[in-house]
Formats: C-alpha cells, structure tokens, sequence
C-alpha cells in the first residue's frame, strides 16, 4: 500500500508537459519556434515561464512587447490559479503536449490580473495560505509563525533547477538529491505545522477548498465544511459534494456526466475529506477540485 | 444583536447577519437614493450590495447623474453616451474624464467579515490602475490609508463574477472593528456591522456614507430604549 508521503511527493513533483507558441499576429523579425516545456502542476504560469518569455523576445523588438499572457484555446489563462488546476480544468482529456498560445499585446484587462512582478505572486500565494489557515486553524498556526517561515514556503515554489536536453530546446527537472536542501524538504519542514490539529479533535476547524467549473461566471465554489460530522464520523469528497454542489454527483440510477477530479486524478468518493486536505492540498493549502465532464470514449 | 463570541477577542459577523444588515442597509439607502442595491447570483443563495457612481476627475458629479441614481446603472451607462451628444457636453470637457466607479460589498465565509472590492473604469471601457484611483481620493484618507491596520490594496478575482477587482484585505477586519463592538456592547447599543465597517474603510477608497446612516441605528435604539 502507498505510503501517505509518497502521495505528498507525487503531489508535488506532477509535471504537464505543454508547448508554448506565439500568437501568430504577434509582429515578430524572424519565424518564432515553438517552446517545450514541463510546467510543475503546483507552481503558477508567470512564475516558471521566465525561458518562455526570452524565447519569444528573442525573435520581437521591444515596443512589441507589453504584459506576457497566455491563453487556450480562445480562453485567457488566469495566472493565479495553480498550473495543475487550470490544465484539469481546460484540457485533462485533451491529447498531450498542453497547446498554450503566448501574448504580448492587447492584454485583456476584464478577464486577467496584472502580474507585474513575482513580489504580485508571492503576495497572491501568501494570501491563500493565509486564508486557509484560517479555515483550519482561525489564523492561528500562520500567526505564530516567523516571517522568514512564511520566506521559506514561498521559497519552496521557486524554480528547481532543469536540465536542458542536447540539441532540443526541452528542458526536464534535475534528479533532485534526497538531501534535506532541496525544495520539497524545505516547504514541508514548515507546511506540516499547517497540516496539524489537536489531539482533542479529529481534524480541521474547516476545510480549504474550492470547486471548480468552466461552464459558469463564477469562479468557484467555497464554503465552510467541517471535515468531523456531528456524530464523529469522518466527512467524506461525496459528503462535501452532496452538501455543496450536489449536481456533481451522478444520481443512483443515472449515467455519469461529471469527473470530480484533483491533480489529474478522480479520488474516489468515500476518501475523508480531512486525508485529502492533508494530502493533496496544493502548496497553497487549498483543495482545488474540479467537475469536468466525463469524456465520450 | 446576534454575534458569534467564540472568545471574548472573537467579532465574527455570521452570514445570515450580514445580509440582515445589507437588507436593513439598503432600505435607509433607498429612502435617500444612495444608490445601493443587493445583486444575487444565480442559482446560488450567494448575493452582495453594489453602489455605482459616476464622477469627473476634478471630483465633481456631473448634474446628469445627479437623479440618475434611481435608474439603474445599466440605464444610466446609456444615457451618459447619448447625453454627450446634447449641449449637456459642455459640462463634461472629454468623455475620457468621467469615471465610473463600483463598489460591492460581499461576504467572506473564511474570515467571516465582509470585504470590500471596487474597481473604476473611464466610460470608453479602460480600467483604472490604483494610483489613478488614488488621486481621487482626498489626501487625509491617504494618510489613514498607510497608518490602517490592513494591508496594501491588491488586484484580485471578484469570487462571484470572476473579474478583476481591487480589494481592502479582510484578514484584519477583526482588529478595528473589535473596539467598535466592545464600545456598542458596553453601552447596550445595538449597531448596524456593515454600516460601521463601511463607514470606516469606504473613504479610504473614496466611497462616502450619509450621516443619515448612523441616525438610522440610533433610532432603532432609542426606540428599544
């Protein structure tokens, strides 16, 4: 049986590949080439396609080049939302690479949120750990903790270091050292104390999480949900279903119409919701689930 | 008043609450066109007030809009653009001076507070940025703007309509409303949350209230007096 932390280590090193290409009325001085990439599930886009940039501005003249944004299929790609969350969302039954058009012009201001510096990610990111700390914990772990605590989760989504492959331009992350430096250690010798609870309870105060769809305005889904029911048992992903957005579950009788799905995969349903916040939260502490529809094969 | 005391350091303002004191809100605003409105969304219970106005750069309310607060803002967008046609334009020197601005005020159920996001836009569609939005705003709410126990305004996705927003943070809330809710329940005063919250962080983000709003309470406690 899979040992719970080998599931944190699956969680944290999900790759995508994907491959970037330029808007084709983007004015460019040469034929820009397409840019491979394997994008980490729990990072964010403006924060790991710095290569990606330089790539396309290699081929551009500067008054060319605006804000950088991306976009699928027609859809602007909301950088905030973890890189794992926005391919379940857009493109998990699609053929791989991930197809993203890159733009530097005409950014769509109703649609997207500036991202003018990495100091707009960190602050975006913190902000979520924050936040469901104090779904969890009512602030209290997060409180107590130092600044250079909160320094060192942020510093554990900072680019690992990739190794180009000769003679392509695909890069793929370094075997990383199984020693206590690297970056998987380093967020977790500090996110743990956020996975904690007292031994009194059974669990989170409530539990983080959001759902997701494409089909509506609404961004997502998020209410208070307490992992522990009345009577001590334990709530399980159908129970949270059921109570917030039962029209995801399929009917006892009914065809299915949904996938629920979390970092590329559809837990099943009887999982206690409290195991899957301490396993498969991303680095933001945030379940992040998406309903897409299940695919006719 | 019903308030959540999980401790005696503990404000929360519980969901069900918060929309009694947006419906009670919205009523006085109603009686003096203030302007504001709650907006459902739906298929969900989910809901928050919006309030709409127009200004010119210089701080002025164009006269056009003065009755226009009683349409609503869909309406109003509309007969601005016709309006310019009129010799009402002389009043208004570029279109590209007057701003829309938005406020809603929505529930957040992490923090149990409400939170504030705005966001202004010229009537051509182009956005604000922060600093423009700044130099709207009188110099002494700047100043309480740094000295505020809240931290800087950020861009962030509207929760409900997944646009882009600036919002106040609400992580501290409970630390200036605290001693506001102290005071109220020393005094055996009932106050209205939203008003009182509102009444604080709104200038701050050039968002003024009546005074009406207050002796609106007070009435309400001289009554049950």
């Amino acid at each position: 049986m899979t040992d719970d932390k080998d599931v944190l280590r699956d969680v944290w090193f999900g790759r995508i590949p994907t491959c970037f290409t330029l808007y084709q009325d983007e004015i460019t001085e040469r034929e820009a080439e397409p840019y491979y990439l394997l994008l980490p599930r729990i990072s964010y886009l403006t924060l790991v396609t710095d290569k990606v940039k330089k790539h396309f501005q290699k081929v551009m003249r500067q008054e060319d080049v605006t804000e950088i944004w991306f976009e699928y299929e027609g859809t602007p790609l909301k950088w905030h939302f973890p890189i794992g969350l926005l391919f379940d969302l857009h493109a998990s039954n699609t053929a791989l690479p991930w197809n993203i058009t890159v733009h530097f012009k005409n950014f769509p201001e109703k649609d997207l949120l500036h991202c003018t510096s990495k100091d707009v990610i960190e602050a975006h990111f913190m902000a979520c750990v924050k936040e469901a700390d104090a779904l969890k914990h009512k602030s209290q772990v997060i409180n107590e903790m130092q600044k250079k605590d909160h320094k060192q989760l942020w510093m554990g989504l900072q680019n690992d270091h990739y190794h180009l492959i000769p003679g392509s331009n695909l890069e793929i992350p370094a075997n990383l050292p199984a020693s206590p430096n690297n970056k998987f250690d380093q967020f977790w010798a500090i996110n743990r104390k956020l996975m904690e609870y007292p031994p009194e309870d059974s669990g989170f105060r409530y539990i983080p999480f959001r759902i997701y769809q494409v089909t509506t305005e609404r961004p997502f889904i998020q209410k208070l949900f307490r992992p522990v029911a009345t009577n001590g048992q334990l709530n399980t992903l159908g129970d949270l279903l059921k109570e917030v957005y039962p029209a995801a579950i399929t009917p006892e009788d009914g065809e299915k119409k949904n996938q629920v799905m979390v970092h590329g995969i559809e837990p099943m349903l009887e999982t206690p919701v409290q195991w899957l916040s301490e396993h498969m939260s991303y680095p933001d502490n945030f379940l992040h689930i998406s309903i897409i529809p299940q695919p006719t094969d | 008043m019903s308030l959540n005391l999980d401790t005696e350091d503990d404000f929360y303002l519980e969901e069900n609450r918060f929309k009694q004191c947006c419906a009670e809100f919205i009523k006085h605003s109603q009686q003096i066109g203030d302007g504001w409105e709650w907006k459902s969304i739906k298929d969900f219970p989910d809901g928050y007030m919006s309030k709409t106005h127009f200004q010119m750069k210089n701080g002025n309310t164009p006269s056009i809009f003065k009755d226009s607060t009683k349409e609503n803002d869909e309406q109003t967008f509309t007969h601005v653009e016709e309006a310019l046609d009129d010799s009402q334009a002389s009043e208004i020197c570029a279109t590209s001076e007057v701003i829309r601005y938005e406020y809603h005020v929505l529930y957040s159920s992490s923090y149990q507070v409400p939170v504030l996001y705005f966001r202004a836009c010229f009537l051509d569609g182009r956005p604000l940025t922060l600093d423009e939005i700044w130099e709207g705003v009188h110099e002494c709410y700047r100043a309480r703007l740094l000295e505020g126990p809240w931290d800087t305004i950020t861009q962030q996705e509207h929760p409900l309509l997944g646009q882009p927003f600036f919002v106040l943070h609400p992580c501290r809330t409970n630390e200036f409303m605290a001693p506001v809710l102290a005071n109220s329940q020393r005094e055996n005063r009932n106050i209205n949350y939203v008003t009182s919250w509102l009444s604080i962080v709104g200038p701050v983000v050039g968002l003024n209230l009546p005074l009406s709003y207050a002796k609106l309470v007070s009435e309400q406690n001289t009554k049950t007096d």
